[in-house]
């Protein structure tokens, strides 16, 4: 009995914090909200990243920020408001629109997604991590339940050879997306205009300018400088500061 | 279809004989006779080798007459200081499929003798009934540079700058030539040519100009006075960038020639064949600069300047398109201006559109394609993004552009119309779900979106950002239980088959497992006092050890295999003493089964000390 009566108390303290939390975060993002209804679009872009900062995140709230970055005629931040939501919920429909809107406002040169990166973006990366976890489990299982039953080997052939077939798929899809999310490093530049350089310097020549908006993937860095292509032939060293790198930190809901 | 291709070629100079001439003016006009007047169009043309010559050299002026022969041959008339010598006259006939043309060739010498531009006038020639005339040529005689000379007063190499024109305007762009000449027949004329040609910096020397770019011209051969020099030629662009009287110099070269020796091919008694000789030189040093040139640079006029005028100097034309034309509100539309010609494309840009006033701009970007080596023909193209900001706009405004024409001395614009546009009201991307909800039902084609999809007003579920399931070591480390499930069902597998394999093994574990269950009974019977039963089950357990441990039958063990078959494998005596009690026991105890439960009790280890005597043997 007073085992319970701890175990009950520390959950309720457990709790208590992220109870208060939500209810804090709630009531802030009513008042961001007020704030982008009011037409007060910098303000409530602020109010946003505040709550962005406490690492409790929604899709709604990357949504609404980059609605908020939008108004704010900031394409830049706003797509990457809504890339970040699209980590959470890539199959929002609201959240697409906005994100395609945002591109359209984008001159070339900028990196649009391909069809298959495209298709592979219908889901999360944790998503595909679990689907190929689970299908691996499943083949695994029946690998073992042959090892047990070696009668039922003839029966389950079949289902083996598809399951195989399916994990492999899967993994691979898994692979892909996480090289895509965690190993290809991509940045968007959020300042009006900005000449790329062919060489990490300001004296280097300029090769092409770019946009606010312009979504760019990052081959390589050095001191205050990024290499990044929009391109076949359009490749060559920006400054970081104008860009916004995107977080390989994927959110995972509590 | 036969081709007959036939190539007469006469050379008949005004000194050949007359009787001679006669003859080829007798061939040719039967031949021309033969041949329908249509296809015989008569032309006459001048033309001169070379523009600029300098002074004591001589350029060729070729009159050439076509499909007729000249009533009488026209002559250019005499300037002042410059010679005008006749060289001789040729005739070309060429039958080609049946049809034949003609031409005539009279060539004069032209040499200045003082430095400056001759005019020659327009020259007349009738043609069977027809007065066809020349444009007026231009010949421009120039200074002969610094020279280094022989003993014979010849030159043995000198540079020589080309200015084409001595007025320029700011910001046009000049091709200067810069002229090596090296006599031929010294003896390392080809490898200071070569060094020319291979040299990769700028050869002018002149301040107030800005230098684009140096390029090579192809060697040629010239005569100069009594001599042959071979020519290496360096083309620099330049474009003046302050007005006032510009001199134009040239590098500084000291330069080592070598002079042949005349006799050098002297035969000694061990190289009669002279194969071993080497060239003798005489090697001399000379300090080479070239004349310096002076240019007016003018600057550009003051009047009837564009209003959207930005520097531009040469002669262009000006293409424009633009795509896509059926656009949304807020849609890019890249439009593309191309301004082709000859001028300083690096130095120009796109004119500030004031009537694009209803689109957003972009910056636009730049590809220069140019078609020659000095980069001042070509094409320089300019992508500019704009997005139309309302649907009331019809068109593309038209795009000017204005420079200044140094040919024409006058400011030129050039205007293409403006592009029509169909602008809808809204822009092209998806209609989001939550804006058109209700307005998408019952139409094939939804309204377009006009902005984006508006604020959520739930948080919504709360994630927190972390690193991906696949980069968390507890989600890694579950991947194992899948895999050690697997592995050790392959292990059970395994020795299950293994077991399956081994009858022997298999009858041990068999008989381990019956006497686990054997000692139990013992046990119970030795506690309910069952004497009988006590004894069977000792009997059979004994079978059962003893069987496994010989490999035989249960049924088949009897007291006798212990002097058959244990004692010759070295069992030790104590158990074989043990073994013979407990058998004589159960055999007794067939006919006088009276046992209390302490003394069936006891008879327990001393099985067990037996079975453990019998395990621990190797048979």
């Amino acid at each position: 009995m007073p085992l319970r009566g701890v175990s009950l108390v520390l959950l309720l303290v457990a709790w208590l914090p992220l109870s208060s939390l939500a209810a804090l975060s709630d009531s802030l993002f009513d008042a961001a909200n007020k704030l982008y209804e009011e037409g007060k679009f910098a303000e409530a872009a602020a109010a946003y990243e505040s709550l962005v900062q406490s690492r409790q995140v929604s899709a709604a709230l990357y949504f609404n920020f980059g609605n908020a970055w939008f108004k704010s005629r900031q394409i830049g931040r706003a797509i990457a408001a809504y890339r970040q939501a699209e980590q959470i919920t890539p199959r929002d429909p609201d959240l697409r629109a906005n994100l395609q809107f945002a591109r359209n406002q984008t001159p070339a040169p900028t990196l649009s997604p391909s069809r298959w990166q495209r298709w592979l973006g219908r889901l999360t990366l944790n998503e595909w991590t679990v689907l190929a976890a689970v299908a691996l489990w499943l083949y695994l299982l029946l690998l073992a339940i042959l090892q047990w039953r070696p009668n039922l080997r003839l029966v389950l052939r079949t289902y083996v050879l598809a399951l195989a077939v399916l994990t492999a798929l899967l993994c691979a899809c898994a692979a892909a997306a996480l090289c895509g999310t965690q190993f290809t490093r991509a940045a968007i530049v959020f300042a009006p205009e900005t000449t790329v350089h062919y060489g990490p310097l300001a004296e280097s020549p300029a090769a092409f300018t770019v946009h606010d908006g312009a979504e760019l993937r990052v081959l390589d860095q050095k001191d205050e400088w990024l290499q990044v292509t929009a391109g076949p032939r359009r490749t060559g060293w920006l400054r970081r500061d104008q860009t916004i790198p995107l977080s390989s930190k994927a959110p995972s809901r509590t | 279809m036969r081709r007959l291709l036939l190539w007469v070629k006469f050379n008949t100079r005004r000194r050949c004989p007359a009787g001679l001439r006669c003859l080829f003016a007798l061939v040719l006009s039967l031949l021309l006779g033969a041949v329908p007047s249509c296809l015989l169009a008569a032309s006459f043309t001048a033309t001169l080798d070379r523009e600029t010559i300098s002074v004591g050299e001589s350029a060729t002026l070729t009159l050439k007459f076509e499909g007729g022969e000249p009533k009488a041959m026209p002559t250019p008339p005499p300037l002042p200081n410059l010679q005008i010598t006749g060289e001789g006259s040729s005739r070309n006939i060429s039958i080609v499929n049946g049809r034949m043309s003609a031409s005539i060739l009279q060539n004069f010498a032209l040499t200045p003798t003082q430095p400056g531009v001759y005019n020659i006038p327009a020259l007349r020639a009738e043609i069977d009934r027809q007065v066809l005339t020349t444009p007026p040529l231009k010949l421009t005689a120039v200074k002969a540079g610094a020279a280094a000379a022989d003993s014979d007063g010849e030159k043995l190499a000198f540079f020589k700058l080309f200015v084409p024109r001595k007025e320029v305007y700011v910001g046009e762009v000049l091709g200067v030539e810069f002229q090596v000449f090296v006599r031929e027949g010294l003896a390392n004329a080809e490898n200071i040519l070569q060094s020319f040609d291979q040299y990769g910096g700028c050869p002018l020397k002149a301040e107030g100009v800005s230098i684009l770019k140096t390029a090579h011209a192809q060697r040629r051969r010239m005569r100069s006075g009594n001599s042959v020099y071979g020519v290496a030629t360096l083309v620099t662009s330049l474009s003046p960038i302050k007005t006032g009287p510009l001199t134009l110099g040239s590098m500084d070269v000291n330069l080592a020639v070598q002079i042949p020796l005349p006799n050098q091919r002297r035969r000694d008694q061990f190289d009669p064949f002279g194969i071993f000789n080497q060239v003798q030189v005489q090697e001399r040093r000379v300090a080479l600069s070239a004349e310096p040139e002076t240019l007016t640079v003018l600057p550009l006029p003051k009047d009837n300047v564009p209003a959207n005028f930005n520097g531009a100097v040469g002669s262009f034309s000006l293409t424009l398109s633009a795509g896509p034309t059926n656009v949304a509100v807020g849609d890019p539309i890249t439009v593309k201006v191309q301004i082709s010609g000859q001028g300083a494309f690096d130095a120009l840009t796109l004119p500030e559109q004031s009537a694009w006033s209803g689109f957003k701009t972009y910056p636009p970007t730049t590809k220069v394609d140019t078609t020659d080596a000095l980069g001042l023909q070509g094409t320089k193209t300019f992508e500019q993004v704009v997005v139309p900001q309302s649907a009331d706009i019809k068109t593309l405004p038209a795009i000017s552009f204005s420079f200044f024409d140094p040919e024409q001395k006058s400011y030129r614009t050039l205007t293409q119309p403006p592009v029509a546009l169909i602008v809808r009201p809204a822009g092209s991307t998806p209609v989001p779900t939550v804006v058109n909800a209700t307005t998408r039902v019952g139409q094939d084609n939804p309204p377009p979106t006009q902005d984006i999809v508006h604020i959520k007003p739930r948080l919504g579920m709360l994630a927190e950002l972390a690193p991906p399931l696949v980069q968390q070591s507890w989600f890694l480390a579950l991947q194992a239980v899948p895999v050690l499930a697997w592995l050790s069902a392959v292990i059970w597998r395994r020795r299950a088959d293994q077991l399956a394999n081994n009858p022997r093994l298999r009858r041990r574990r068999q008989v381990a497992q019956v006497l686990r269950q054997g000692l139990g009974e013992l046990r119970r019977h030795a506690a309910e006092n069952k004497s009988d039963d006590f004894f069977a089950t000792l009997f059979r357990l004994l079978q059962e050890q003893l069987g496994e441990r010989l490999d035989l039958p249960a049924s088949a063990i009897t007291e006798a295999v212990i002097e058959e078959h244990l004692r010759p494998r070295g069992v030790p005596e104590a158990a074989l003493t043990t073994l013979h009690a407990l058998f004589q026991t159960c055999n007794l105890a067939r006919y006088a089964p009276i046992k209390s439960s302490q003394e069936l009790a006891a008879i327990i280890p001393k099985f067990e000390a037996t079975l453990s005597d019998l395990q621990g043997v190797k048979l």
